[in-house]
């Protein structure tokens, strides 16, 4: 008789793997990519299949390159390029699209050691480097559907005048369906939701982590400008619902408990309403994430659970 | 009562394929083999020697040491050799190997044993070979006679029939077709420890997803005001101790303290019923329960086997789907795999698992993703993922604080950590890894100080 196998205890396994997370992140992202390519069209499907491309590419170039056992199967290079992609606008050229995937898996990922070794969210990475070396990633660009939009200025730039802002910016409802300018995935809040929900059924997320972000950014424009439509507009306006559902609930770049997770929402929203109100950039929410990645470790010790029955 | 906040558990299929199989009494194996480490402490001393004739129950392995228990021929016939064979935990240990004369003749000599008061009653548990037949393998009078130390006063025994391994039905049936036996158990046990168990509730803690158990014990016990069947959810780890204790009393297992320190006692069913069964024949633990099911096993049977026989023997009773890639003793979240369908089950064999090619190997392990549920899922709350870094550590003294301070200590080896690792990370297997660490540093650190002082 052959030998049999001889392993550690336990004998069975769930038989969720990270592929299958990772590709309900992809699932969870295709409503938000679907609505980009119908609002921005198929310049928009070009710029996501460059940076999906460009991002395992990289990653199975690179793993070739370092002898590293091929990780691409694992789809979280899918993930990255796509968030990325969905954080870009139109107006951004192909090769900047690429540069930015490749140095997002290559770069923050993989000389890091690869996947769950970053420190900071590639993709978001990514963006702030391009942001600081192409210029404007996110905005300029206005959807060639639905409407008929004569400034390119995205809807945070109109908010950033105040309150005031308001009557230049769309209305809520077309801020919720995504009619107006900004990044391919970032505008239409009504996808995002729909990933959101399907992400919290699956049990890949916590439904309070995106809303400790979301909620955050929310109250502090409430108790500024005491104005809820205005606060809301500015939840609905720009990358905050696809940072707060997508980035901030990544794994690898933010704690694991709990506690540590609201804490680093809590953090980021604060950063993001500190940026967006008293900054001289519209925008916050990836900033806010990438400080708080460097949070992560801290807020981890700092919110570690207590065994039962441990004395502490 | 009060709500309390949940333990962490997973929901594991219970694949109880064989909770309405009646135990098969196995036709007599040609031969057993007898391991002398089939409990917790140190291993038993034969006192037979080859060539000597054996009977069912005949004593044939004497105690040594305190949590030791003695081993009985299982089947009648000629000892064949007594040589060592390898443990499942790597090393070695001396067997006893009996070939069975096929009649099961019983030692003339057993009779019930005749005992007054508690210390001839623990004397009579000692004699017979019981262990903590759940899977601790601690001796069943050790645990006893902890609890009538004086220094704990105990309100509550729990008969820890949750059974909340996947497959096994082994204490599932005992109760189904043997609930007289735990009702004589409680009252053997009340009776010959009435000093100690007098106020104290027998509290039988059921998985729901066995119902039938549960109508046949409320039925059972009814009369009885003092014993009273607890209902627990079908969950996994519901029958690691802690987790049993709190979800049955409420009551906080506090590290590093003894059981009976929580004013409970905890004692399998199986135990529970072959200890009353003892008191009633004198015959000692020499058969059990076998489920015999797993993914590679196209008929899952119950089989009621002598202890010793070779796992190859009961699988020649059930039709297999192929020949076996793993073979499994105990269950899927907790038990050994085996290096031989050769070796023999033992006292706290429950079942033998048979796994097919297919499900034999488990993907290898990838990076951590950090993503937590590990952390969320263990029932202890021990920072699970952290375990492996602290591990790598040069400093020894460092080394140690960040185990610690991951609470590895009072992992209950529940493995609920690898199984719902995304990665396939063996935590399991290195937070042993890290307990065993921190067993030897403290007692190589507490021989420096001695030494220093001496």
């Amino acid at each position: 008789m052959k030998e049999l196998h001889i392993s550690a205890a336990p004998h069975i396994h769930s038989g969720i793997g990270t592929g299958n997370i990772m590709l309900d992140v992809v699932i969870a992202l295709v409503p938000a990519a679907i609505m980009g390519v119908v609002l921005f069209g198929t310049k928009a499907l070009l710029v996501l299949a460059t940076c999906v491309v460009a991002a395992v590419a990289g990653e199975a170039i690179f793993n070739l390159c370092v002898h590293k056992k091929q990780t691409v199967k694992d789809c979280s290079a899918v993930v990255t390029g796509l968030l990325l992609g969905l954080n870009l606008s139109t107006n951004v050229p192909l090769w900047q699209c690429a540069v930015g995937s490749i140095f997002a898996v290559v770069v923050v990922k993989g000389l890091f050691g690869g996947i769950g070794k970053n420190i900071v969210n590639p993709a978001i990475a990514a963006r702030v480097l391009m942001l600081l070396t192409f210029g404007a990633v996110g905005g300029g660009a206005n959807p060639v559907r639905f409407v008929e939009l004569e400034s390119t200025a995205t809807p945070l730039s109109a908010l950033k005048t105040g309150v005031d802002g308001l009557s230049a910016a769309p209305s809520l409802k077309d801020l919720f369906l995504g009619l107006h300018g900004g990044a391919i995935g970032e505008t239409c809040a009504a996808a995002l939701l729909i990933g959101f929900v399907y992400l919290v059924v699956r049990k890949v997320i916590k439904w309070y982590v995106p809303v400790a972000f979301m909620g955050t950014v929310f109250v502090c424009y409430l108790a500024f400008t005491q104005d809820p439509v205005y606060a809301l507009a500015q939840v609905l306006a720009g990358g905050l619902v696809l940072g707060a559902v997508f980035m901030a609930t990544d794994y690898v770049t933010t704690p694991t408990t709990g506690a540590g997770r609201v804490l680093f929402c809590v953090g980021a929203g604060l950063i993001t309403f500190a940026i967006r109100q008293f900054g001289s950039y519209p925008e916050g929410v990836s900033i806010s994430i990438l400080v708080m990645n460097l949070f992560t470790p801290f807020l981890e010790q700092w919110t570690a659970k207590k065994t039962l029955g441990g004395i502490k | 009562m009060l709500k309390r906040k949940n333990i962490s558990s997973l929901h594991v299929p219970h694949n109880k394929h064989t909770a309405a199989c009646v135990p098969e009494r196995l036709p007599v194996p040609s031969e057993v083999i007898l391991p002398m480490n089939m409990h917790s402490g140190h291993d038993a001393e034969p006192i037979v020697k080859v060539g000597d004739y054996v009977r069912v129950g005949q004593l044939i392995a004497r105690e040594e040491g305190r949590f030791s228990s003695p081993v009985h021929a299982t089947v009648s016939g000629t000892v064949a050799e007594i040589a060592p064979i390898p443990t499942a935990k790597g090393g070695t240990t001396l067997a006893i190997r009996i070939e069975s004369d096929g009649k099961m003749e019983k030692d003339p000599d057993l009779k019930p044993p005749v005992v007054n008061g508690t210390e001839e009653f623990l004397q009579a548990l000692r004699e017979s070979g019981l262990v903590g037949l759940g899977g601790a393998a601690f001796p069943t009078w050790a645990k006893f006679n902890e609890m009538c130390s004086g220094q704990y006063t105990v309100d509550t025994v729990l008969v820890n029939a949750a059974e909340c391994e996947p497959y096994i039905t082994s204490d599932h049936r005992m109760m189904v077709d043997h609930t007289d036996l735990i009702v004589k158990g409680v009252e053997y046990l009340r009776n010959n420890m009435m000093e100690y168990l007098k106020d104290a509730t027998f509290l039988i803690c059921v998985e729901k997803n066995k119902p039938d158990a549960i109508a046949k014990l409320r039925e059972a016990l009814a009369d009885k005001p003092y014993a009273k069947v607890h209902e627990l959810e079908a969950i996994y780890p519901q029958g690691a101790k802690q987790v049993t204790l709190y979800n049955a009393t409420g009551r906080v297992a506090i590290a590093g303290k003894r059981f009976p320190a929580f004013h409970a006692v905890i004692i399998n069913v199986s135990s529970f019923a072959k200890m009353a069964e003892y008191m009633e024949t004198g015959m000692p633990l020499v058969e059990r329960i076998v489920t015999v099911d797993g993914p590679g096993v196209k008929t899952p049977k119950n089989f009621i086997a002598p202890i010793g026989t070779r796992i190859s023997y009961l699988l020649d009773h059930v039709e297999l789907k192929g020949e076996p890639g793993k073979v499994v003793i105990g269950g899927p979240m907790n038990g050994n795999a085996v290096v031989s369908v050769d070796s023999p089950i033992v006292k706290v064999s429950n079942a033998v698992l048979v796994f097919d090619e297919k499900h034999a190997v488990l993907p290898d392990a990838t990076n951590c993703i950090h993503c937590g549920k590990c952390v969320e899922k263990c029932p202890i709350n021990i920072t699970v993922w952290a375990v492996y870094g602290a591990l790598q550590t040069k400093d020894e003294e460092a080394k140690e604080k960040k185990l610690i301070d991951t609470g590895v200590r009072q992992c209950v080896d529940c493995g609920c950590c690898s199984y719902i690792c995304p990665a396939h990370r063996p935590l399991l297997g290195w937070n042993q890894e890290a307990k065993g660490w921190l067993k030897k540093y403290a007692a190589a650190k507490k021989e420096k100080e001695e030494g220093k002082k001496g």
